[in-house]
Order: C-alpha cells, then structure tokens, then sequence
C-alpha cells in the first residue's frame, strides 16, 4: 500500500513537472505546445539576454514562433526529433542539476544566471553527446534569432534588394507547387544576365528586411 | 491533364493526376551535376531522355534567405542529416539540379596525383589527367567555369590571399560555374543573380531544348529489370516538402543510369533487390572529405556578407591532406559554433561585421563509412568513423587557418575546438592543435562532398561499375554520380563527377 502511494506521488509530481505551471503559449503558435513554448523563451532569452551590443532578446525575436515555422516546415521524423530535444534540455535539470538553491527545478523554473550556467555545462560538457545536444538546440536558437530583421539590420548583414534577371529556365518552371499554368514569363519577358556589377553595400534591402515605421 | 510531359518540357507536382508509364531511350535518375551533363550529353547523341528527380525546381521566387528555412526546403532530411559512429552533419540536396543549386560552385580539377592513385590502386587504364582533360575542358566551356573575378572577392576573400602571401604559401581565385557573380554571398541559399549555372539553369534547360523529359517530384524506389538487364525505374510522385505520396510512375528504357547521390544510389540498388552487388561493394568504403572551420576577428571592418561565398582557395597543402578556402554562410548559421552564451555571446556576434570565416577539407582515406537503407524509408543511414590518424590532419589545417588570420592581421581567432581556449590571441597559443592530444569528437566536423559507395574498380570482384560507370553485374546499368570515386578526389568533386558523366555519355548512348 505505502509502494503505491509512493508510486502515485511520484507519478503526480512528474505529471506536475512536465505539464503544470506554463503560460499560455498564445493562438498563433501552430505547432509548439505551451511547454515548448515556455521552454524557448527562457532558452532564447538566456542565450539573448535584453540589451548589450545586440539589443534584441530572444523574447524580442520571438525565437519560438520561428522556431514553430521550423517545426511546421520539418518532416514528422525531424519534428519529432526536435520535440525530444527541448524537452531533454528542459528536464535534465533532474540528473544534471543547476548551481544553486533548487537547481533540480526544470529548466523554464530556474533563475536566468542558473540557465545560462546549464546551458554553459551541456556547451562545455567533457561528454561529446551532450555538447551535441547543444549544439543542436543553439542551432534552434540562432536561427531564430538572426531571422529577426532588426539584428540583421543591426549587424549590417541584412539581405539587399537584388534585381533578378529574367533568363530561360524561368519559362520553362512554375514556382513551387503551381502548375506549369503559373509561369508569369514568356521570352519578351527575358532580361540581359548578370553584368558582374557588385552589389552596393549601401543600397536598398531586401523588401523583408526593410524597417517598418510603427 | 496528362502526367506525360511533351519532348523538352518539365513535369510538375500539380500536373501528375493518375498513374502513369513513360518509355525513352535513356532514363536518368537524379538532375544534380553529373545527371544533369549526362542526361544533356544522351540526348546531343539523339537519344529519348527522362530525367527523373524527386525535389521540385526552385524559381528565384522560391528561394528562402533564412538558412533554417531555406535548408528544410532544399535539403534532404531538412538539412539535419549525420551521420553515425562519428557524429557528423551532413547534407543531399533534394532540388531539380540537385546539390548545385545551393552549393558554392566550386570547380577544381583532381590533382594529377589523385589520378595517378586511382589508376595504380584500383586498375584503371584510361581516368589519367590526359584522359580526363578534354572532358573538364567541354563542361568547363559549356558552364563558362573561371577564377573568382577580382571585383566581387569582397574582404574575406582578400585577407585570405593577403595571408597566404605574407606566409609564402600558394593561393589562387577559385575557379566557379559562374557567369556574372555579383558577390552577394547568397550560394547557399540560391543565387538571386542568376549567375550561378547550376543545372536547372544551365545543363537542364539545354537538355530539354534537345527533347529531354523531365519528371519532377517524382522519386525512384526500385529499379526495374531481372537482375541480370535494368530496363527502367519505378516509383511515386511525392509533394514537394512534405513528401506525401501520390500517383505511381514507371518509365521504362534499355538505359539506366543512376545519378541519384553517393548516399541514395546505394539505397536504390539495395531497395532493388541488392542489384549489382556480387562484388559486395554496394554501400562499402564511404568516405567524405570532413571540414572544419575557423573565424578570425579583425579591426578593419571585413563586410563578410560581400563577395564571392568561397571565393579564394589555397591547394599549396594537398599533399599533406588538406584544402584551405573561403567560406560565407548566412550568419544564423555561423554563429551555431559560437561560444558563450548571453552578454558574451552577444559581444561576439556584434562582431561577425569585422569577421571572416575560413575553412579546411581534409583526405581522410582511412576514415571510412557505409550507406545502409533506414527500416522502412528511402532516406540512408550512414554510419562513418574518423579515424584516428587522419585527426591529426584536421588539427593541421586548422592550425594553418590560425596562421594564415594571423598573417593576415587578426587579432583574435576562434577555432571551435573543444578542450582548447573558446578565443586564441597569438599563433603560439594555437599550437596546441599540433601538441597530439586531440580526439575527432573535439573537433566540429562538417561531412562535406561523399563518395566511394559504389566505386569504380578495373575488377568487377572489388568494384561495382567499370570507369565509364557501367555496372560490373547488371547490363543496361551505369551510375556516374560520385559514389563511383575509388577514393576521395583531394578536391571539391563537382567538376570531376560532371567530367566523369560527360566521358561516360558516348559509351552509355552506345549502349
């Protein structure tokens, strides 16, 4: 008897851990539950604090709803596999724990200084599967983060606007998933190629990276 | 609508609507580099031609300039393929031209050493340089292949060479299938320019003018024949992305020539009733050529973004192992190695503006691998293992690359090595690189360039085609992708599998 309410205490707790406390992950997340959403702010926002050089914090880029395109993009076998990844991170507190009071919390419930030091100990781990692991999840991480025009811009790598010639393969291909019917080009449509003029640095961006007055 | 496309016109997802059956001349599997020649090479010879290719083609319109996005869209596995034993990510692009479309378009002939290697330890009597050269000379023509113009090198390519010069060492503008670069550092993703020539710019469209077929979106699962004669592939149109399933297809010809990918040529073989493979070499002796990376910092504002994506290369140190290039990526993925994390991490990436990225491929002839088919998938499990004396090599070159940025005047460099400081500030604390402690899993590998699964050999005992790419075991069979390599090619291999492809044409026309 005292086995099986240890056991439902445990069971309870572990039910608590992983689904109880989030936030609500918000209707325009496709693809990420509330946990994963939690999960990828707190990740993004340690690995991209507000403020300093890059102003933008992980937050500020939304990393999750990139990394909810990503997802939505992904074959079911790759969404899977990132899906393990979040929740491997936001759990393994429990058998690599934080430094500090409660660091065996889960990852979205520790304090910013406890996650970057997680995040620091599975980077700098003398283990080359959990380094890994790392690199995997930083990978989530940046994309998310440079997909955010602002950083780009900030950077100065932001994308520039690209006249693009017209050439023979474009009346001969439909943009992905049209029919052939969906080729706006005919051949009074094609251009001169390329002159190998360099782009300019300072001319105008790519319509996507250009800012938006608010 | 029909799902038979008309001579010289290509088949979309959209327009396939039932099952269906083409016959041709010649099909041929997969519209990457060396598919793409041949299939342009058979019809000039007047053959019927259909290619079949299971990616969609990609208009300007199509390409994405985020990296995540545009990896999950043209590459197989969303771009997230490793491999198993040493753990290395690795990429197939699944696209009409195949890798060529996102690839950097560098062109390099194999070193003759590399030639005279191949014909000694796998009896070869006519892949010599001399043999070799008029067929790099044609599709050097044909894609108009030259140095890197001096405009459009950009910063990072010019530090590289300034480096190079300071040190005494060899380097020179990288040779590219480029016609009017305007050095907006976008390879990887698609070339806005439309400079690039890949194949469904360049070889495709000429194909096509001389009648040939293109299915898109359709994937070969199996190859048709009784084992001793291939008369054709079989398999089902699947959408672009996701890969649902629709209508099935066969094509039926006397020819087939697979062209599918060092890493899915040996999964159709096998899926196939392990065809071709008395001599058991089917999916053995894989190799790649493994990379690693280095960013030095510098004061002067470097612009990285601008110039040719691998503009400049150094061969001086081939013998030893290893190519040292140029490299430019979309940022979000550079900065994946970056350590730290938070207002260190943030530092850092503020610097990428004044930063260049430089790396090395190595000849890893010991580290050898195998292709398998994944229960239940087409996609390839690819097991492969550094082997332990070919670290050393890596350790080198990367130890070369910090050389070279300091020559260069970085005043920071940093290597991506575990176990070593995250920011090296003088070449003497790089020397840790050669003190032989490192372990391949120290190293961030990238598998760049596969080859060797299906490798040619003059004895059909120890190798699955002969030097034309025709099988040893199955009549009606060549492949001419880079699995046919007997051993890596030193060198980035595009040229060489399109060289190959284009040698191999006349014998395939004859049949």
């Amino acid at each position: 008897m005292l086995g099986l309410l240890v056991l439902m205490g445990l069971l309870v707790a572990v039910a608590l851990r992983v689904f109880a406390g989030h936030p609500r992950a918000g209707a325009r997340y496709r693809h990420l539950s509330r946990h994963e959403v939690a999960f990828l702010h707190a990740a993004g926002d340690a690995t991209f604090p507000r403020g300093g050089a890059i102003p933008a914090s992980g937050s500020d880029a939304d990393v999750p709803g990139y990394a909810d395109r990503w997802l939505g993009a992904s074959t079911p076998r790759i969404r899977v596999m990132m899906r393990l990844l979040f929740f491997l991170v936001e759990h393994a507190t429990l058998f690599a724990p934080a430094p500090g009071w409660g660091g065996w919390r889960r990852f979205t419930s520790l304090s910013p200084e406890q996650r970057i030091a997680v995040l620091d100990g599975w980077r700098s781990s003398r283990h080359f599967p959990r380094r890994f692991v790392f690199t995997c999840l930083r990978a989530v991480l940046t994309m998310g983060y440079f997909a955010h025009p602002p950083v780009m811009r900030q950077l100065g790598l932001a994308p520039l606007a690209i006249d693009t010639p017209v050439c023979e393969a474009d009346l001969l291909y439909p943009p992905v998933g049209r029919p052939l019917a969906a080729i706006r080009y005919t051949a009074a449509d094609l251009t001169p190629p390329s002159d190998g003029t360099p782009v300019d640095l300072a001319g105008p961006l790519h319509p996507a990276w250009v800012e938006r007055a608010s | 609508m029909s799902a038979l496309p008309r001579d010289g016109e290509v088949r979309v997802f959209a327009q396939y609507d039932r099952d269906f059956h083409e016959q041709a001349d010649a099909v041929v599997v997969g519209s990457g580099p060396a598919g793409a020649v041949a299939a342009h090479e058979l019809t000039r010879a007047g053959l019927r031609v259909v290619v079949v290719e299971e990616g969609p083609p990609f208009t300007p319109g199509d390409f994405e300039l985020d990296g995540a996005l545009s990896m999950a869209r043209t590459l197989r596995e969303g771009g997230l393929r490793t491999t198993r034993g040493t753990v290395m990510p690795t990429m197939q692009a699944i696209c009409l031209g195949g890798g060529s479309l996102v690839n950097s378009a560098i062109c390099v002939r194999a070193p003759d050493f590399v030639l005279d290697r191949w014909c000694e330890q796998f009896q070869l009597r006519a892949t010599t340089r001399a043999d070799l050269d008029p067929h790099y000379d044609a599709v050097g023509e044909f894609l108009g292949i030259a140095p890197t113009p001096e405009a459009v090198l950009g910063r990072r390519n010019l530090l590289f060479r300034r480096g190079c010069e300071k040190l005494g060492y060899a380097s020179e503008p990288i040779q590219r299938n480029v016609r009017g670069c305007r050095g907006s550092g976008e390879c990887f993703t698609g070339c806005r320019s439309r400079a690039k020539q890949s194949m469904d710019i360049s070889y495709l469209p000429a194909a096509m003018r001389g009648g040939a077929r293109v299915l898109s979106s359709a994937r070969v699962e199996r190859l048709l024949g009784d084992g001793e004669r291939a008369t054709g592939v079989a398999g089902r149109i699947v959408a672009p992305f996701s890969g649902r399933p629709g209508p099935r297809f066969r094509v039926t010809a006397p020819r087939v020539v697979l062209a599918a990918g060092c890493m899915a040529t040996p999964i159709l073989l096998h899926k196939s009733g392990n065809l071709a493979n008395r001599s058991g070499q089917v999916g053995e002796n894989l190799q790649f050529h493994p990379g690693v990376a280095a960013m030095g910092v510098f004061e002067e504002r470097v612009d990285p973004a601008f110039g040719a994506t691998q503009g400049f290369q150094s061969l001086e140190f081939l013998p030893e192992g290893f190519k040292l290039e140029t490299l430019w990526a979309p940022p979000a993925i550079l900065s994946v190695r970056m350590p730290g994390s938070g207002a260190a991490l943030k530092e850092r990436l503020a610097r990428i503006p004044n930063s260049a990225v430089w790396d090395a491929i190595a000849s890893c002839n010991r580290s050898l691998g195998r292709v398998r088919p994944r229960r239940g998938s087409l996609d390839p499990q690819l097991v492969w293992h550094l082997h332990p004396d070919d670290v050393p090599i890596l350790a080198q070159a990367l130890y070369t690359l910090c050389e070279i940025f300091f020559a260069a005047g970085a005043h920071t460099v940093l290597p991506g090595v575990h176990g070593i400081a995250d920011e090296i500030h003088r070449l003497e604390d790089a020397e840790v690189l050669r003190a032989g402690g490192l372990r391949g899993s120290h190293l961030v590998l990238g598998g760049n360039h596969a080859f060797c699964s299906t490798r040619m050999h003059g004895d059909p005992a120890r190798g699955v085609v002969d030097e034309l790419g025709r099988s040893h075991d199955v009549r009606g069979l060549w492949i001419v992708d880079t699995g046919i390599f007997p051993q890596c090619p030193s060198v980035n291999p595009m040229w060489t599998a399109m060289a190959l492809a284009h040698r191999a044409a006349p014998a395939i026309a004859a049949g």
